[in-house]
């Protein structure tokens, strides 16, 4: 590459470079430091503490809730969209005409405000919602959703489920498009039809759309934080209390910005690794079956 | 080569940071010519917006040499965070309202706001507006007024009378046991109605402590105060009744503690917590609810042996607080506007007829310029007369993690009959005193 053309590269990558530098690279750096003293956000004065807020994160109750009620979204969430989305995708694919047209239309709870969903499943089940009343009228059932440490999670991910099922599933039509017909075709002759054809031909061509939707599914659960807000608080118990509603209410609501920012960076960290895991395991499980 | 692509790369990204940090807006608001200029953020919501920005314009016609620039607080992820941001990153106004107490505590604690009473015409403003008394309860550790209440809702609790007459009763029980004589009749005649419908009694959220345990202890406790500075100076007897009541009631199955939708209002509760801010919902989605027919507002009920007619209760209050960050001008010009404002009721019925939030003045219910207002909205009186029983939230820097732990070891656990009220209390004491070391 000669000296104008390289000139001509980082040009066009400035924007872009200039844009990650002011609101990741310095805010990371930033933050990174910042972890380390007992700032509150406002006080001119703080001091630097070492590695204190990271040890007493690791003693607190609600951060190890965080990391634990983070897998368990994960472990939740991760099987019922991406077997949700991809049933939705083969659904849409083989759908004769108007595919566009029903693609977006299971996009558009994407698109929705995590509030106003969070408030219409509120409604939902509440105690006195008419789903709740004809439970209640019709076997006897009087079930505290939102109450209970395990259907309160099992909600939040069925809803960011619902949510996120239609974008993913356009991962998978695009998978599932860009499969070539003969392939079908040959495997018929070889008498791969129904399951055998869908495990045999479609999920290993299918390999990397369903690698990048596991992954980036897997990603999303570190950084929950409107549905649990507005629905359960981080309650019952912890049981549904994220990362960011850790971060959330210690640097803004008890104004422990320093300590708040160590919980960010340990966030990153697990959030960083668990990803490394996860495409690891993925990886291993694609080359075993021959799908890389 | 490759070494000097990446200098440069750095010394670009040096400079726009550079220029981006130069991009703020400078701080000082004087000019050479004389003129004041300062930034108003009013609360994020179009009615409080509109008084202060009607407000602004009719100061700036008097003063030409003030230039008022009112815009609502940013609110995400709350108005508080919105304001921890603006003074890390130097952008505070002059003035804001919005300002809850314990708020104030941690803005004083790290010296983000300046002490009012320090003001050229303090007194003369707390004079005009009549406001003596609310002030007194509002006076910080440090014996500094940080935040100038604007408006005081003293928290009543609403009783449905439809429902209760059914059950023999012309008037709100006032006393423990007269409450849960009420409830036992209620549970033989409606066992599917509950005495009162609140989530938040088995949720550790901190604010929420405001409208339950608050309204009921300062009731009990006739407002001693809870915290003052670094000391916890509640009264013991009165919190240990306050808790035993609540477990009374969680125990004889009058609470419901799930989510549910407009309970008081379909009757499926005969008791609620009530701010005036609820009348206008109900004007518009259950008009229906009529004071004197189907509902009365009461005090918070008291234990037995107190007496019902001195009893105090939580005030839902915010107010004004001026910046440090601001110049000196321009916080006095910023003090300037809000003791003019202050200084004809006829603005406080304005904010009050916009808003419906009561005014934080002494004589709200005897000032003869607010008659009128009172005859047109009766439901608003019991507000009015109560705003010197009503006690503001506590002013500690701690408030958030001493409410938390009012839920998390006292309410929460006692309501879901995980521990009896005396080792509650003594659990939840245990903990605030450990943050307040």
């Amino acid at each position: 590459m000669n000296k104008s053309n390289a000139r001509l590269g980082w040009l066009f990558a400035s924007p872009y470079l200039i844009y990650s530098a002011i609101f990741f690279l310095f805010p990371l750096i930033w933050a990174t430091y910042l972890a380390f003293t007992n700032w509150n956000l406002i006080a001119p004065d703080y001091e630097f503490v070492g590695i204190q807020n990271f040890i007493e994160a690791f003693f607190s109750e609600s951060v190890r809730a965080a990391f634990f009620v983070t897998y368990k979204f994960l472990f939740m969430f991760v099987p019922i969209v991406v077997i949700g989305s991809l049933f939705l995708a083969m659904i849409i694919h083989a759908l004769p005409r108007f595919k566009g047209l029903y693609s977006v239309a299971f996009f558009l709870p994407y698109l929705a405000s995590g509030v106003a969903s969070a408030i219409v499943v509120n409604g939902i089940l509440s105690y006195n919602s008419p789903f709740n009343i004809w439970l209640r009228g019709t076997f006897g059932l009087d079930i505290n959703w939102l109450g209970s440490p395990i259907l309160a999670p099992l909600i939040i991910a069925l809803m960011m489920a619902w949510k996120f099922a239609g974008y993913y599933a356009l991962l998978f039509v695009a998978g599932l498009e860009s499969i070539p017909k003969d392939v079908y075709e040959a495997a018929a002759i070889d008498g791969a039809v129904g399951f055998k054809r869908f495990w045999s031909v479609t999920l290993p061509m299918l390999y990397p759309s369903f690698y990048t939707v596991t992954i980036l599914a897997v990603g999303l659960m570190f950084g929950i934080f409107t549905e649990p807000y507005v629905l359960t608080g981080g309650g019952p118990e912890y049981a549904t209390h994220t990362w960011q509603l850790e971060i959330y209410q210690q640097a803004f609501a008890k104004m422990n910005a320093g300590y708040g920012t160590s919980i960010a960076v340990i966030n990153s960290v697990v959030t960083f690794a668990s990803i490394f895991v996860f495409r690891k395991i993925l990886e291993k499980w694609g080359a075993r079956h021959g799908w890389e | 080569m490759k070494n000097n692509s990446w200098m440069r790369l750095l010394i670009v990204m040096l400079a726009v940071a550079m220029i981006a940090s130069a991009c703020q807006k400078p701080g000082e608001g004087s000019s050479e010519d004389g003129k004041v200029e300062f930034e108003f953020w009013s609360a994020p919501n179009p009615t409080q917006q509109a008084f202060w920005s009607d407000m602004a314009k009719a100061y700036m016609k008097e003063n030409e040499n003030v230039k008022i620039k009112v815009t609502p607080m940013p609110e995400s992820p709350s108005s508080e965070a919105g304001i921890q941001s603006a003074i890390a990153a130097g952008n505070a106004p002059a003035i804001s309202e919005n300002i809850s107490r314990g708020f104030a505590a941690q803005l004083s604690a790290s010296s983000a706001i300046v002490p009012l009473e320090e003001f050229d015409g303090y007194d003369e403003l707390i004079k005009n507006r009549e406001m003596t008394e609310t002030m007194s309860t509002w006076k910080f550790a440090d014996d500094h007024q940080y935040v100038l209440p604007i408006y005081s809702n003293a928290m009543l609790f609403g009783w449905r009378m439809d429902i209760l007459k059914e059950l023999g009763y012309d008037e709100p029980p006032k006393t423990y046991s007269e409450v849960l004589e009420m409830g036992e009749k209620l549970k033989e005649k409606h066992p599917d109605k509950f005495l009162w419908a609140r989530a938040d009694l088995v949720k550790p959220t901190w604010w929420a402590r405001w409208f339950d345990f608050f309204m009921m202890y300062n009731a009990a406790s006739k407002g001693n105060n809870f915290v003052e500075g670094e000391k916890f100076i509640a009264d013991d007897k009165a919190g240990v009744e306050t808790l035993g009541f609540m477990k009374n009631l969680s125990e004889k199955d009058l609470l419901l503690t799930r989510e549910a939708t407009d309970p008081f209002e379909t009757g499926q509760a005969v008791m609620m917590d009530i701010g005036p801010w609820t009348f206008p919902y109900w004007a518009d989605k259950f008009p229906e609810m009529k004071q004197g027919e189907t509902y009365e507002l009461s005090m918070p009920p008291v234990p037995d042996g107190v007496d019902p007619e001195n009893a105090k209760t939580f005030a839902d209050t915010k107010g004004l607080s001026i910046y440090a960050s601001a110049s000196k001008e321009q916080q006095q010009a910023a003090f300037d506007f809000v003791k003019w404002v202050y200084s004809d009721a006829e603005n406080d019925l304005t904010w009050f007829e916009k808003t419906n939030l009561p005014p934080a003045r002494d004589d709200l219910s005897t000032n003869e310029t607010f008659e009128q207002y009172f005859e047109e909205n009766p439901q608003l009186v019991k507000y009015a007369e109560n705003i010197p029983n009503a006690v503001p939230p506590i002013d500690s820097e701690n408030t958030v993690e001493i409410q938390e732990a009012i839920g998390k070891d006292a309410v929460n656990p006692v309501i879901k009959g995980q521990k009896e009220p005396k080792k509650a209390w003594d659990d939840m004491k245990k903990s605030i005193d450990g943050m307040l070391k």
